[in-house]
């Protein structure tokens, strides 16, 4: 049995790594994906980490890995299907059957991009839908696409794609935006984006590949000529599996302050799986420190 | 590391090939295809002489990639005697792809 194992190894599990390998305990890090990072592998851009001014997110996320890894930290990759507690111990599911058992553990299992949750949604992943404008926007060059948000990443993502295809649709159910002024201006600004404001995706339709997204506007239906959906309504906290075992809040986060203390005994929140005012990296790492202070006080009890 | 390929070089090395090949249809600003590397590449030796895997850089083949109607990067096809048996469209872990390469 391990004293403590961390769940997620984005910033929130890499920095908790970090502060385990030097405080003492018999520890491992689970990676869903081998060698992954989780969500900061996917920004731009990072102006706000101190020390690293403009870092691409996926060289941040290597350097926190790299850190970890050299003070000898210990990797499982596997999906955590399942977490419960017999007796003192937490048992952890994997999603191979296997299973692992710990002490304490520190649930830093991040955030994933919110769906849209309409029809046709699931059956065009991948012919047409995306949740990466970065990745597949330049399968659309020449061609309409609809972008659906209001925030930095749809906002941001309307622009990226602006540049390669023929015309973008901004659908967002507000008349404005939750993203910054500089880029609500850009997009304001730009040619070939058209703003569908007010209004709320219903359907994605069409052959092998989506041929159109139907919207309701002000009561009103209409479909949108379109050849791929690029979905950017947000992120939902990775929390599934602490349902009916710690506390959550009403949106679904973990319930803990700035100790990283759950309702459960033993199990400690970190990153973006938690109630707090800010998610960034610098967060998400402080949370993974605090965790482990935690977690090192609930172990020499 | 598995060789990247051109279009010039598909049909000898991909549609002529003698045993099954995995074609990895991806581009350098995706993420999840930079995550996908090291798995093909172990992939790539464990299955030496039995799998051969090529990468196809989406932003410079343009006509392959629209052939095959690719629209998620990474999209991962399985050919067999030069013929698409399967796809695995989005990154995929490597116990999926292991599947994808035994039961066809």
């Amino acid at each position: 049995m391990y004293d403590l194992i961390i769940l997620g190894s984005g910033p929130a599990g890499l920095t908790a790594a970090i502060y385990a390998s030097r405080a003492g305990p018999d520890f491992a890090v689970i990676e869903k994906e081998y060698l992954g990072t989780g969500q900061i592998a996917f920004a731009e851009r990072v102006d706000n980490f101190p020390g690293f001014y403009g870092i691409d997110g996926y060289t941040l996320g290597d350097k926190l890995r790299e850190h970890a890894e050299a003070l000898g930290t210990e990797f499982i990759e596997g999906e955590v299907t399942a977490l419960s507690k017999n007796g003192s111990a937490w048992e952890i599911t994997l999603a191979d059957g296997s299973s692992l058992e710990a002490k304490a553990v520190i649930y830093a299992l991040g955030a994933s991009p919110r769906k849209l949750g309409i029809k046709g949604e699931s059956d065009y992943l991948g012919r047409g839908v995306s949740y990466c404008a970065l990745c597949d926007g330049a399968f659309f060059a020449g061609k309409t696409v609809a972008v659906v948000g209001g925030g930095d990443t749809a906002l941001s993502d309307a622009l990226y794609l602006s540049k390669t295809s023929e015309k973008v649709y901004l659908i967002h159910r507000r008349a404005e935006f939750r993203a910054n002024k500089t880029l609500a201006d850009k997009v304001r600004a730009s040619e070939n984006i058209e703003l569908v404001l007010n209004a709320v995706p219903t359907e994605i339709t069409g052959g092998e590949n989506v041929e159109s997204i139907a919207i309701t506007q002000d009561g009103a239906s209409r479909e949108l000529a379109v050849s791929g959906v690029f979905a950017a309504v947000g992120t939902l906290p990775n929390t599934a599996l602490v349902k009916g075992i710690a506390e959550l809040d009403e949106t679904g986060y973990i319930k803990a302050c700035e100790d990283g203390a759950t309702s459960a005994k033993g199990l400690f929140a970190a990153g973006d799986v938690r109630t707090k005012n800010v998610r960034q990296v610098i967060t998400a790492a402080a949370d993974g420190a605090n965790a482990v202070i935690s977690a090192g006080k609930y172990l020499n009890r | 590391m598995p060789a990247k390929i051109t279009a010039a070089e598909f049909g000898s090395e991909v549609l002529g090939s003698e045993i099954p090949v995995l074609a990895d249809f991806y581009s350098d600003s995706c993420i999840p295809c930079k995550r996908m590397s090291p798995i093909l590449s172990q992939l790539e030796s464990e299955y030496e002489g039995k799998l051969k895997i090529v990468k196809i850089n989406t932003n410079f083949e343009k006509e392959l990639t629209e052939k095959y109607g690719v629209l998620a990067a990474p999209t991962l096809i399985l050919f067999k005697n030069g013929e698409e048996v399967s796809r695995i469209r989005g990154a995929a872990k490597k116990d999926e792809l292991i599947g994808l390469i035994n039961s066809n």
